[in-house]
């Protein structure tokens, strides 16, 4: 991205799931164009967060608006994800999927609106392919992206016109989510991406990095205009 | 045929059937000849009501409790015989302003609207299985279409009944299908009154709310559509053509 193409100087983001495949390509690629960037994750460091741990985003956000006084935009990216049969799986290992994906990007979100209001900033929630397909075995991820675009629609009539609100769904990335694929369905983690290339008409997985141009496009001047909205980069595979 | 099932009937369970889309899709079920399963909650008398005029029973649990609905499922197939369909209809509707959704509204949102589906398929999957068939109807909304204000809580558990529904889908075909509708301003206990007016009727390209019966015709339909699986069904007087 080019650097006319950034935000004004000093313009905060923050970005969840930073320690990520996506997270990271996001937090870099924002950072090239002009961002400063704050890269929460739960794995430790000085934004670390449990997004589904009550008042963690509270706690997060705050921190984060103490030490910069303001906040542009806001990257709901973090996620966390596991297949089991929808009558096999232990409800509260179901919940904890839609509880930190969904409810962790809410909690962020009613937090972070005050903040994003008086910067006249946006949201960009990541959500997924499955939130629009569905997978087998994947009832609550599916269950939380779907609530995530749902999520965005909500947040944009009602941040509007202060805040915009906008979703990308990504059919597969390559990043290591991809041996928890490849371990539920058993085959390794070259065959897994074989087989989601070849479902793709464009016969291949997305690279981190592509997503994440998708993210400052929809956070920066080319995206002024959009809210509301769910982009696809998913090699074609919601063609309908 | 109300009160002419027999034992071999098919069974339908519809959680929050004491009112509204609930109650009246029991009764659309009971007229095709079902045993009805009336799902119910705080709706105690009212859903004693629609089970006399059906000739079902009611069953009282809180979906947003997996135990209590797997013990409800149990007691059904117990009394009235095997699952066929479940339609998964419980909620309840409260506007709020994003900083007033406190966490407890919007867990028990979620719980309640998501819950409401996941606890009940849990239940009901693994003998619609063994059996060979089986059809699941969850009720989302228009508004997980597109969206509204001062209901993010709600758009976001009732998009997300979208999401599970598909992934349900996929999951358990062939046997069984899974569907939802989405469902418009309906008259029933939940709506706003201000949506009841022509300052909300006349925005309608069909210019008027819907009845609960249109709605249970068309959960009805679907479930017993059998080359409809995954779908969402849009049924809102026109609120939202895309």
């Amino acid at each position: 991205m080019s650097a006319a193409a950034g935000p004004p100087p000093g313009r905060i983001a923050l970005v969840t799931g930073a320690a990520g495949g996506l997270g990271a390509a996001i937090v870099e690629t924002l950072a090239r164009g002009g961002w400063t960037v704050v890269g929460a994750t739960h794995v430790g460091g000085e934004w670390a967060a449990d997004l589904g741990a009550p008042g963690a985003a509270a706690g997060l956000v705050a921190r984060v608006v103490a030490r910069y006084r303001r906040l542009d935009l806001l990257v709901a990216n973090h996620a966390t994800m596991a297949m089991g049969a929808v009558d096999d799986v232990d409800p509260a290992d179901w919940w904890r999927i839609v509880d930190v994906n969904l409810g962790g990007s809410f909690h962020l979100a009613r937090a972070a609106a005050p903040a994003l209001r008086d910067a006249g900033g946006s949201i960009t929630f990541i959500a997924s392919e499955w939130g629009i397909t569905g997978w087998p075995g994947a009832t609550a991820y599916a269950a939380s992206k779907a609530g995530l675009i749902g999520l965005t629609k909500a947040l944009a009539r009602e941040l509007a016109p202060a805040v915009r609100v906008n979703a990308l769904a990504p059919g597969v990335v390559d990043t290591p989510q991809l041996r928890v694929d490849a371990g539920a369905a058993g085959v390794s983690l070259d065959e897994i991406r074989r087989r989601y290339a070849a479902a793709a008409p464009l016969l291949r997985i997305a690279q981190p990095a592509e997503i994440a141009e998708g993210v400052a496009f929809l956070a920066g001047p080319g995206g002024a205009y959009y809210t509301g909205q769910v982009l696809s980069p998913n090699g074609g595979t919601t063609l309908a | 045929m109300t009160g002419s099932a027999t034992g071999d009937a098919p069974v339908v369970l519809v959680t929050g059937a004491s009112s509204g889309i609930g109650a009246a899709t029991a009764r659309r079920f009971a007229a095709a000849g079902y045993r009805v399963a009336i799902g119910f909650h705080r709706g105690e008398a009212a859903a004693e009501r629609v089970a006399a005029e059906t000739g079902g029973r009611s069953y009282g649990a809180d979906v947003a409790d997996a135990d209590a609905v797997a013990r409800m499922v149990g007691a059904v197939e117990v009394e009235l015989g095997p699952i066929a369909v479940a339609v998964c209809n419980a909620g309840f509707y409260e506007e709020r302003p994003l900083a007033e959704v406190t966490d407890d509204l919007w867990t028990r949102t979620l719980r309640v609207h998501l819950g409401g589906c996941f606890h009940v398929a849990r239940a009901v999957v693994s003998g619609m299985r063994d059996r060979g068939d089986g059809s699941i109807v969850t009720v989302a909304s228009e508004l997980a279409l597109i969206g509204g204000e001062e209901v993010a809580h709600y758009v976001a558990a009732k998009a997300a009944i979208l999401g599970f529904t598909r992934a349900l889908a996929r999951e358990v075909a062939p046997r069984i299908r899974a569907n939802a509708v989405a469902p418009g301003a309906v008259d029933t206990p939940l709506l706003p009154d201000r949506d009841r007016g022509p300052g909300y009727t006349d925005t309608l390209p069909l210019r008027r709310i819907g009845r609960p019966a249109e709605v249970a015709e068309v959960i009805f339909t679907l479930a017993e559509a059998r080359w409809c699986t995954g779908a969402t069904w849009a049924i809102n007087g026109g609120a939202a053509i895309q």
